[in-house]
């Protein structure tokens, strides 16, 4: 006997549809002898037992399926069997998880001898608390139901309750959102504040060495200042030198040169360049653009020039961000009023000069909340960094040479292996802080730029 | 005349000079317009040209025949056993690896094994399952080549390789063919039996997770947005909240599940439950965004109809104005979702970048998604990895295009003009 | 001076047999007009009628619509407008235009004048630029109310502000022909009195065209009326002519107010 939340959930989805059914029907009856008519139309009164029998149950049962691995695991380490058990790490975690699998049915035998002993109070464990979260589901779901069967009237405003419920669901999934940014927040700040109990804030924003992995004899030092200038470096500095210029040179061409026929086959092509997944970017900045730009830096005679360059990284991510760069003009360029181009015209201004001293102008305050978006969008890039910028903190302005990222330095710190707690995991959520800030900042300045540029011209 | 100033001289030689300047100014200006929008379509002519070319071999295979002869070399299993579960274990404990690379360096000439996949023998496996009889005859098997044979086979190769691949290849042994290895399983070290199964079905189990509840609930929370929520705080709070959710980095979406999902609820690590829950989170305000521009393009006359004829609000927008906005939604929704089909930098943190060897079995089991496989294999050194990338990045664009064109599909045939 | 007794003995602009098409529909259908040097035209109609229409040929304007095609001839001091020789820039540059509702740039009071002038290289240095620009300005009749902030942006303006600013944008670059499109539709009558009262200063200076629905206005600021119906011009001729006495029987309709 297993927990198994997706039958469950069946099961209780078909209760629901009995009560459904009993519901209307006992509303029907009801008005019938009582020869009055009904308030609420009979599936409005179905609705309500159904929805009285789910949603509890329901509640219930995700809260108890998120629960109760945690309390089976608990159990069993207090079983004699798990005294044995070694006290760390991976090892510890793969006996488990074996024998949970084992008991679970998945497995047909251990693979790790260790976890053998183990089999049986797991069996027992999840046997035990998968009769206890059926029962109480189920006692909840017969409870909502038969209170919401009683309640069924003629008179009863069936309607105006479910209505009610379903208003009530409505604004919950509307504080996901908030609760989203609240625990992104809360969970960035409360790791934060555990690591800069161990290295001070200051450190991190103003500290020039970045060498969390200087291993035993020497401590761990965590300056950021490597971190963000290779962020600056590659995102805000090689790709907007690459994305800007063609960007905003494309936007012009579709929206005041182009005919509607080619504009109408660029336009899904540029939007095919912004689907293309960062990995995929990532991918060929390291396998094709980043080997071809150390030749080209070798025949120059570049010292350091590096398989892993900042240039490589910032390139490819300046063509992933030109089909963002160049909607957002066009959007711009776009609202400006027809009157400010045919006031140019008309004074025997030729398009370019349209373009380039009244149109560009009067985008700007759009292009510039465009390019802000843009910036942040490309320093919270990870996989091209992580892929093609390397890991070595250098504090250079040759961009042939390797820098590394904020994001790239997340993804190292998380994905070793290491405790949990351990300053380097606290230093990712530390950085990833400062880079939430720095992109919602980003981010507002950006909306709000926007949000004014086109009441302006509204 | 009332002019104060001679009128200016437009035909003279200075002014048509000038002219001529502004002109050309002009055609350059066009000509950089124009270079722009080429440099882009190139960028991704060359960035499918490279995938293409490294990814389209990836797909094939390059086979070796060995004859096996069981007769010579008996695999002492009991036959009755073969149907059984643990069949694979039997015919593995009773040797069989050892009896082909015997067979592969008896035809192949010494080192024959080496020319062979490691997990050639495994092909023999099946085969002897689906027919016992095998095991009382010789019979030729089209094997998978080692990966270095198989790199050699496609570019030609120098040095001893190369001699024994061409030698090989002239007495008619290799043969190339679609790798079905590579759609049927999971990953593996062995670039021959490497496959993108388990990696799909990750995604797939990974996107609906995020689907289920991303959908539901971006489109209530849009609905309440746009048709009831009361203009105050709370109201603006829950707009700001969206939108700057929509340009969060995805990477603070994998620290928040990290810390949430993992840390504290303990839920299953590396599962395709936590991954969709990742993406949902960082889907939602897409989808939201997208869902009330669909809902705000239903003309207000709507709305005044049917509450004109005494329907509540909440019948109003069930029954008017979500059926009408649904294709709007829809679109918005898939592109979401191809963008979440995309992501990899999330996923990173909440492990799902581990070696996956079998193909995931439920929401809870280890599993790794197409992007990923596609990082995790760009990292191998084996060589023959690198085509096995491409091909998976093929494989990933394709079901992306599919789901983009699809979207853009939907929007031109519903597009409604109120 | 009595510029009403003048016949045009010497028309600034001629136009011979014009039709505007946009796309499959004929806007303006076989106009020919002539408009005098020293004299205002107005152009009166019900909307819709094709006036503005056919004033944005006069300066090729309607190049910039993509389904737009005209036919007929089109003649500026006995050139061809529409023939291959002719530059449009330069066309542009000698028939001004000022649109129905006033559109300056978001630049400098400065800059809005004196962006034609720098376009056209009619300004060898800042010094000659100074002079255009408060020519221009003068002359608009806007100069003694910005001469102090002519760094502050010309968005900045009040509407009728804004218009005079147009007009001076469109003087700096010295045309021959000024159109002026419904110049005092946006405008309050005060600011209207204002733009009118220039439009007789500017008399004489420049041949004007003007396009406005308002028949008073056309009454008060113009020598010559057209009044057009349907895409065809019904009646040409002396202002109080057509005001008093009109030949068509369409004219006296629309004069009197039965339609429009």
């Amino acid at each position: 006997m297993t927990f198994n939340a997706a039958a469950l959930l069946l099961l209780i989805a078909g209760l629901a549809l009995i009560g459904w059914l009993a519901g209307r029907a006992r509303s029907n009856l009801l008005a019938g002898r009582a020869g009055e008519k009904l308030h609420s139309r009979p599936q409005y009164h179905g609705w309500y037992v159904a929805l009285w029998l789910f949603a509890p149950a329901a509640l219930f049962l995700a809260v108890w399926s998120s629960m109760s691995p945690a309390l089976i695991t608990n159990q069993v380490l207090t079983s004699e069997a798990a005294q044995s058990l070694p006290s760390f790490g991976f090892e510890r975690g793969a006996i488990l998880s074996d024998a949970r699998a084992v008991a679970q049915g998945r497995q047909a035998a251990v693979r790790l001898p260790a976890a053998a002993p183990l089999v049986k109070p797991y069996a027992d464990a999840s046997h035990k608390y998968a009769w206890i979260g059926i029962a109480a589901m189920l006692a909840l779901a017969l409870a909502g139901g038969l209170y919401a069967f009683t309640r069924i009237k003629p008179d009863f405003r069936a309607r105006t309750r479910v209505e009610k419920i379903v208003m009530l669901f409505l604004l919950l999934a509307s504080l996901v959102a908030i609760l989203t940014t609240f625990g992104i927040v809360l969970s960035l700040l409360f790791e934060s504040i555990r690591f800069f109990r161990l290295v001070s804030p200051a450190e991190l924003l103003f500290g020039t060495e970045w060498a969390p992995t200087s291993g035993a004899p020497q401590p761990d030092t965590f300056g950021g200042i490597p971190l963000f200038w290779g962020t600056i470096l590659i995102g805000a500095i090689i790709a907007m030198i690459v994305a800007i210029p063609i960007g905003m040179m494309t936007a012009v061409y579709l929206t005041q040169y182009a005919a509607p026929a080619v504009r109408k086959w660029v336009k899904p092509i540029l939007e095919i360049l912004a689907g293309v997944p960062t990995v995929v970017y990532g991918y060929f900045a390291a396998l094709t653009v980043a080997p071809a730009l150390r030749e080209f830096a070798v025949m120059l005679g570049i010292p350091n020039a590096s398989t892993e360059s900042a240039l490589a990284a910032g390139i490819v991510m300046g063509v992933m961000i030109i089909p963002f760069v160049s909607s957002m003009a066009d959007d711009s360029i776009n609202a400006v009023p027809q009157a400010m181009r045919d006031g140019s015209l008309a004074l025997g201004a030729t398009p370019n000069e349209t373009i380039r001293q009244v149109l560009i102008p009067a985008a700007l305050p759009g292009v510039m909340g465009g390019i802000l978006l843009a910036v942040s969008r490309a320093i919270g890039e990870t996989m091209i960094v992580v892929m093609a910028a390397g890991l070595s903190a250098n504090m250079t302005a040759n961009p042939f040479a390797s820098v590394t990222t904020v994001t790239a330095q997340i993804v190292k710190l998380l994905t070793g292996d290491q405790e949990f707690d351990s300053a380097k995991t606290l230093a990712a959520f530390a950085l990833g802080l400062v880079l939430f800030i720095v992109t919602l900042l980003l981010n507002i300045v950006a909306l709000r730029i926007v949000k004014k540029y086109r009441e302006a011209y509204e | 005349m009332n002019r104060q100033t001679a009128p200016t001289d437009w035909k003279g030689a200075v002014m048509q000079k000038r002219i001529a300047g502004r002109y050309a100014a002009e055609r350059r200006f066009r000509l950089m317009g124009l270079g722009a929008v080429l440099l882009s379509g190139a960028f991704l002519a060359f960035l499918l040209f490279v995938m293409v070319g490294n990814g389209a071999r990836g797909f094939m295979y390059t086979h070796v025949e060995v004859p096996v002869d069981f007769r010579a070399m008996p695999l002492t299993v009991d036959k009755t056993r073969l149907g059984d579960a643990d069949a694979d274990q039997v015919i593995a404990n009773a040797g069989l690896a050892d009896i082909v690379a015997f067979a592969a360096d008896e035809a192949l000439g010494t080192d024959g094994s080496k020319l062979i996949s490691e997990n050639a023998w495994k092909e023999v496996r099946s085969a002897i399952k689906d027919n016992p009889e095998l095991l009382n005859a010789r019979t030729v098997f089209d094997l998978p080549a080692s990966s270095e044979v198989d790199i050699a086979a496609k570019e030609g190769a120098k040095g001893a390789l190369g001699a024994k691949v061409d030698a090989l290849e002239k007495d008619g042994k290799l043969s190339t063919g679609i790798h079905w290895p590579f759609f049927r399983n999971a990953d593996a070290t062995d670039p021959a039996v490497a496959g993108i199964w388990g990696a799909l079905k990750g995604s797939v189990l990974t996107i609906f997770i995020a689907f289920l509840i991303a959908f539901p609930t971006g489109v209530l929370a849009a609905l309440y947005l746009e048709e009831y929520a009361p203009k105050n705080r709370w109201t603006d709070l829950i707009e700001v909240s969206i939108n700057n959710l929509a340009a969060v980095p995805s990477i603070i979406f994998g620290l928040l599940a990290l810390a949430v999902f993992i840390n504290w609820f303990g839920l299953c690590q590396a599962s395709p439950l936590v991954g969709g829950l990742t993406l949902a989170l960082m889907t939602m305000p897409v989808i939201v965004i997208a869902s009330r521009n669909a809902i705000k393009s239903v003309p207000p006359s709507i709305r005044d109809a049917a509450l004109g004829v005494g329907a509540s609000p909440v019948q109003v927008v069930f029954h008017h104005v979500l059926p009408l906005a649904l294709p709007g939604i829809l679109t918005g929704t898939i592109i979401g979702m191809a963008r979440a089909l995309g992501e990899t930098a999330p996923l990173l943190l909440v492990g799902m970048r581990a070696f996956i060897g079998d193909v995931p079995g439920g929401i809870c089991s280890p599993s790794t998604v197409l992007p990923m496989q596609i990082f995790l294999w760009s990292d191998e050194v084996d060589r023959g990895f690198v085509e096995k990338t491409s091909a998976a990045i093929i494989v990933l664009l394709v079901v992306l295009l599919s789901m983009n064109a699809f979207a853009i599909y939907l929007r031109n045939k519903f597009e409604k003009r109120w | 001076m009595t510029q009403d007794d003048l016949t045009i003995t010497d028309p600034k602009m001629k136009a011979h047999g014009v039709n505007v098409f946009y796309g499959e529909k004929q806007a303006i259908n076989d106009v020919s007009i002539d408009v005098g040097t020293d004299l205002v035209t107005a152009f009166i109609g019900p909307s819709g009628c094709g006036k503005s229409t056919f004033l944005r040929s006069l300066n090729r304007m309607n190049d910039t619509v993509a389904s737009a095609r005209v036919t007929g001839q089109i003649e500026l001091d006995g050139e061809d407008i529409y023939a291959p020789s002719m530059d449009v820039v330069q066309l542009r540059a000698r028939v001004g235009m000022v649109f129905q509702k006033p559109n300056p740039f978001p630049k400098s009071i400065y800059d809005n004048v004196g962006y034609g002038p720098r376009i056209h290289g009619l300004a060898p240095n800042k010094a000659d630029l100074d002079v255009i620009v408060e020519r221009a300005l003068v002359r608009a009749g806007l100069w003694d109310e910005v001469k102090d902030r002519l760094q502050e942006s010309g968005t900045a303006l009040s509407g009728g502000q804004q218009q005079r600013l147009c007009i001076a944008r469109a003087i700096a670059v010295d045309p021959e022909v000024i159109l002026m499109d419904e110049p005092c539709s946006a405008l309050d009558p005060i600011a209207t009195a204002k733009i009118e009262e220039l439009i007789h200063e500017l008399r004489g200076k420049y041949a004007i065209v003007i396009v406005t629905h308002n028949m008073q206005q056309a009454a008060r600021v113009s020598q010559r009326t057209a009044f057009f119906h349907l895409g065809t011009l019904v009646e040409y001729g002396k202002t109080t002519d057509i005001f008093t006495n009109p030949k068509q029987e369409r004219t006296k309709d629309y004069i009197t107010g039965r339609y429009g």
